[in-house]
């Protein structure tokens, strides 16, 4: 059992599907809480809505399921009102970038102290699948039927331009990364944005040829690429393949940042 | 220390068959009770956590135990303790 003194062992099993990445985030994001050493009574997690967002319902600290997209609003709030609290947000890629899009920039600008963590399954998934702003240009969704046209948000890039102080991005396949990442974000004064790739088999792999989670997994890795190996080929002006994206730490920085614990 | 996946957390999804290096979960094939076909362990005792985690008092590996998404994965003492002849190929 992982963190057994943080999950809710009697909601298990938990509502997500066979295969669902979001489980594993959990595991990551208590992991690293683990190794913070933080207190229970002193950590609140804050969530919207959406399958992603039901994360804080499976840990036994106090938490708010709120408003779809206003997760940032109600965790700045947190905040502003009890800096001794550590605030850790769970979203998804609608919650956060969609309807809580503009709550994500001003939440990065502001430099709020907290952890964000974004599954990002690039679709609406508790709602049956609908385009998010993350799906990929040609991705089939129940919105898109012919494809998405449109061309996606890279979440953590917008994270760093507008101005958190700790970005990265992995997947739910890098267990081991992605824990320490959140670590990392946990330990740095400021908004810290991890954006996580995960799988949702049930309404963005089954209409694109990836119904298997071991598929799934195989396209999320084959298109992870380190940030620094990318800086370098396209330092070089070698190309990229298409649908790779950046996996590692993008930024870590020391701008002003609200309601840090004094 | 001994591998065990809890049957009535388990759902089927083999995350474990893929990231397990000694390949040590393999996709079932016969249904449970729960109507799910959960793995099945070929010959755990070759795990790394299962050999080790005692002498070295930590999780080794446990990448499986991480990833799991219904946290199924777990290890439990073995009372009394068994002997294994270990073979662990490179
Ligand atoms: C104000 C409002 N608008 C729309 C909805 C319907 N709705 C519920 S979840 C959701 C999308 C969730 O997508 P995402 O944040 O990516 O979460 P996922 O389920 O993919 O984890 C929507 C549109 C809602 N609950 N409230
Ligand atoms: S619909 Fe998708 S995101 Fe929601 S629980 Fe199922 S697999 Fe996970
Ligand atoms: S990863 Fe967990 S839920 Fe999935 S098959 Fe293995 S033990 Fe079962
Ligand atoms: S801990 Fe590592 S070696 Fe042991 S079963 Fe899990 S993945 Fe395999
Ligand atoms: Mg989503």
């Amino acid at each position: 059992m992982i963190a057994p003194d943080w999950f809710r062992e009697d909601r298990l099993p938990h509502i997500y599907c066979t295969g669902c990445g979001n489980g594993t985030v959990i595991n990551c994001t208590l992991g690293a809480v683990e190794e913070m050493g933080w207190k229970r009574e002193e950590t609140v997690f804050v969530s919207g809505i959406g399958c992603s967002s039901r994360a804080p319902g499976y840990i036994l600290t106090d938490s708010l399921h709120t408003t779809h997209g206003r997760a940032l609003a109600f965790a700045t709030g947190v905040k502003m009102a009890r800096p001794d609290l550590n605030v850790v947000v769970f979203t998804g890629d609608g919650d956060l970038a969609a309807i809580g899009g503009n709550h994500f920039i001003h939440a990065c600008r502001r430099n709020v102290d907290m952890t964000v963590v974004c599954m990002n399954n690039h679709i609406y998934g508790m709602t049956g699948g609908q385009g998010s702003p993350t799906t990929p240009p040609g991705a089939i969704s129940t919105t898109t039927p012919y494809g998405a046209s449109e061309p996606a948000f890279d979440l953590a890039e917008l994270a760093v331009a507008a101005g958190a102080n700790y970005v990265a991005r992995w997947t739910s396949y890098h267990v081991k990364e992605l824990t320490k990442a959140v670590a990392a974000g946990m330990q740095t004064p400021g908004l810290a944005f991890i954006e996580v790739r995960t799988q949702c088999p049930t309404n963005y792999g089954r209409h694109n040829k990836l119904r298997r989670v071991s598929d799934m997994i195989e396209h999320l890795r084959s298109h992870a690429m380190l940030v620094d190996k990318y800086n370098r080929l396209t330092a070089e002006g070698k190309p990229v393949p298409d649908g790779t994206f950046t996996v590692g730490e993008l930024v870590r920085r020391n701008r002003p940042a609200m309601g840090v614990k004094s | 220390m001994k591998l065990v996946i809890d049957e009535s957390r388990c759902k089927g999804c083999n995350l474990c068959v893929l990231v397990c290096p000694y390949g040590i979960f393999q996709e079932g094939t016969e249904l449970n009770s729960r109507g799910i076909v959960t793995p099945v362990l070929d010959r755990p005792e070759r795990c790394t956590n299962c050999r080790l985690q005692a002498l070295y008092g930590r999780m080794l590996c446990g990448v499986c135990h991480i990833i799991c998404p219904d946290q199924a994965i777990a290890w439990v003492e073995e009372k009394p303790f068994e002997p294994h002849k270990v073979e662990v190929e490179f």
